[in-house]
């Protein structure tokens, strides 16, 4: 197995500093090639934490089946910042792809992302939670590619949900690429005891169940992996809240609840007075749950996957 | 000959370099700062002018150019800097073991005392100012600063919350020390960057370290008595009625704030004395009691 580093994309600041996007290939005999992602927001270092573990487990490997392509960071100048969006230009890369070759840095990033990860078999975008809420460990795939469906089985997480694409889709990094996985848990700009292991061993058994790695690599024991349940849209429940405020939750990320059990409040803390109690609109396990507690009416404060 | 005089190593992005150029030897000794705050850039375009002239015509004695004190921050557009968005000059003298920002005010204090420190702004992104240079009631260079024949020189009584600013820190380690300030944030104004650029080397002939171009008259020399900062009664739109430099007469209308919604007229604001304009809001929303304008009373006025 030899191991190579190269920047895809360079790009030249106004003051001359350069910053690169960097992919560290992992070569080994024939198999299937498989690209691992993060940092394409800048607050979701869970994805960076986990790329470097699994870098430094593939580094302790006499040999792999294929070809393993790490890009640790897609968006540095934010990651630096700790911000979701690419600074100065203020945009969200993961609404820039596929990409432009004449385009301004972020648009260059994406499309030489696409340019260098199209032809792989298998990709996978590993981030954080999104930035208000706390999440345990899901895989994202796209609804209708089985093979997708199977891999994210894999993947140590406890729900798979094969999403439909929505409006947004068609400009996100996951929608440029057919067989791929988004794995995302913990919290939003922060690293969560416990969850970047859940993920590193995720990828290391998918990476297992391609053949790339042998099963002895993956840092857990096959027994200890979860065995995920795959969820379509329809079996996970968007909770917002009707009023303004701040939202107190009741409950945490993976708790199992009964329909109309509380989630948390809605208060008013000038007032000290309880606005809205924000209940399970069925029966099941909560996906996700705010943790930044300022609310708007219409504010998304919970995900709840139903019981089947 | 450009060299970094403090770099630090920063995860994701390299290296930040806080790069001088140096031109000249030995004694007297100037050093400018430009680019503390991110988006205050005609003092990039200034000392690049003054550079040119360096190349041309060296120096007797050296002058130090550290033109991009807040690199990252001027890459963001961002007045403050990266790291954990501290304003740098605010951060001075700094601590050579402190935060990183704190660090940077370290080098950069230790590396820029010298017998006369400049520090180059521009207005805020909300307001355009008169090309001036400001100095402190406490403290020498009132000639010097005269010197450089920019429009406004305004001697100011220390304000505790400027303490740990640059000029500050440099005239309480001794050095005669000047702020100098025009145009507006967040953009080039090539008339302002030019007149920094000659009232900078109108300071070095001063010195003795050049030959000087032509002398510039001061239009206003004033301590804080003579400057009259006007600020608004209510909230709203403003549209100013006069631009910087212009000169008004008591009672003169200067603005008025408008219901940004149907437009109408919720205060007038009149000049209550004779004077300059040397500050003007520009960004036209304001809140109750925020700065629109600034007039300097006149000799006579």
């Amino acid at each position: 197995m030899t191991e190579s580093q190269a920047a895809i994309c360079r790009i030249e600041l106004p003051t001359h500093n350069e910053v690169e996007v960097v992919r560290r290939r992992f070569q080994g005999s024939e198999g299937p090639s498989v690209a691992l992602v993060a940092g394409i927001r800048g607050d979701t270092p869970e994805g960076i934490r986990v790329l470097y573990e699994i870098t430094r487990l593939l580094r302790q490997l006499p040999e792999i089946c294929g070809t393993v392509d790490v890009y640790p960071c897609a968006n540095p100048l934010a990651a630096y910042a700790g911000v979701q969006r690419w600074p100065f230009f203020d945009v969200d890369l993961n609404r820039r792809f596929p990409g432009r070759a004449d385009g301004h840095p972020p648009d260059r990033v994406a499309y030489e992302l696409v340019q260098n990860i199209r032809g792989a078999d298998v990709v996978i975008e590993i981030r954080g939670a999104y930035r208000a809420f706390r999440e345990i460990c899901q895989a994202h795939v796209r609804a209708g590619v089985p093979a997708a469906i199977d891999l994210a089985s894999h993947a140590n997480v406890e729900v798979v949900w094969a999403r439909t694409p929505d409006t947004m889709a068609p400009t996100t990094f996951a929608a440029q690429f057919d067989t791929v996985l988004v794995l995302e848990g913990g919290a939003g700009n922060r690293l969560s005891e416990g969850v970047g292991e859940e993920m590193t061993a995720g990828v290391m058994n998918v990476l297992a169940s391609l053949g790339v790695v042998d099963e002895q690599a993956v840092p857990v024991h096959w027994a200890a992996i979860h065995r995920p349940r795959v969820v379509t849209d329809a079996e996970v429940l968007r909770v917002r809240t009707e009023l303004g405020g701040v939202f107190m939750p009741s409950v945490q990320a993976g708790a199992v609840v009964t329909r109309l059990q509380q989630l948390g409040t809605v208060v008013d803390p000038v007032h000290a007075a309880v606005l809205q109690r924000v209940e399970a609109p069925v029966a099941g396990m909560v996906l996700a749950i705010r943790e930044q507690p300022s609310v708007h009416p219409g504010s998304l404060v919970a995900r709840v996957v139903a019981d089947s | 000959m450009i060299e970094d005089i403090y770099t630090i190593e920063v995860p994701f992005r390299g290296t930040y370099r806080l790069q001088r150029l140096r031109f000249g030897q030995g004694g007297p000794r100037l050093v400018v700062v430009g680019g503390l705050h991110g988006n205050e850039l005609n003092s990039v375009y200034a000392l690049n002018l003054l550079a040119g002239a360096l190349r041309a015509q060296a120096p007797v004695g050296t002058v130090d150019l550290i033109p991009m004190a807040n690199a990252f921050g001027i890459e963001e557009g961002n007045k403050l800097g990266p790291f954990d968005d501290q304003d740098l000059n605010q951060c001075f003298p700094g601590d050579a073991d402190g935060t990183a920002m704190q660090r940077v005010a370290h080098a950069l204090f230790q590396a820029s005392c010298a017998d006369v420190c400049v520090d180059l702004h521009s207005g805020s992104i909300l307001v355009e100012e008169l090309p001036q240079v400001r100095l402190s009631t406490h403290g020498d260079g009132h000639e010097l600063a005269r010197s450089l024949g920019l429009p406004l020189v305004w001697r100011r009584q220390p304000r505790p919350g400027n303490r740990n600013q640059l000029v500050d820190c440099w005239r309480a380690a001794g050095c005669t020390a000047f702020r100098i300030t025009g145009g507006r944030g967040a953009s080039l104004d090539k008339r302002v960057g030019a007149s920094v650029a000659d009232s900078l080397r109108r300071l070095m002939g001063a010195m003795g370290m050049s030959r000087p171009p032509a002398p510039n008259p001061v239009l206003a020399d004033v301590t804080d008595e003579r400057m009259v900062a006007l600020r608004c009664g209510t909230g709203g739109f403003f549209v100013p009625e006069v631009a910087v430099a212009e000169r008004v007469e008591a009672g003169n209308l200067l603005g008025r704030i408008v219901a940004p919604v149907g437009g109408a007229t919720l205060e007038e604001v009149r000049a209550p004395c004779s004077g300059m304009v040397v500050t003007s809001r520009l960004y036209p929303m304001v809140h109750a009691q925020e700065l629109l304008l600034r007039l300097v009373v006149l000799d006579g006025g």
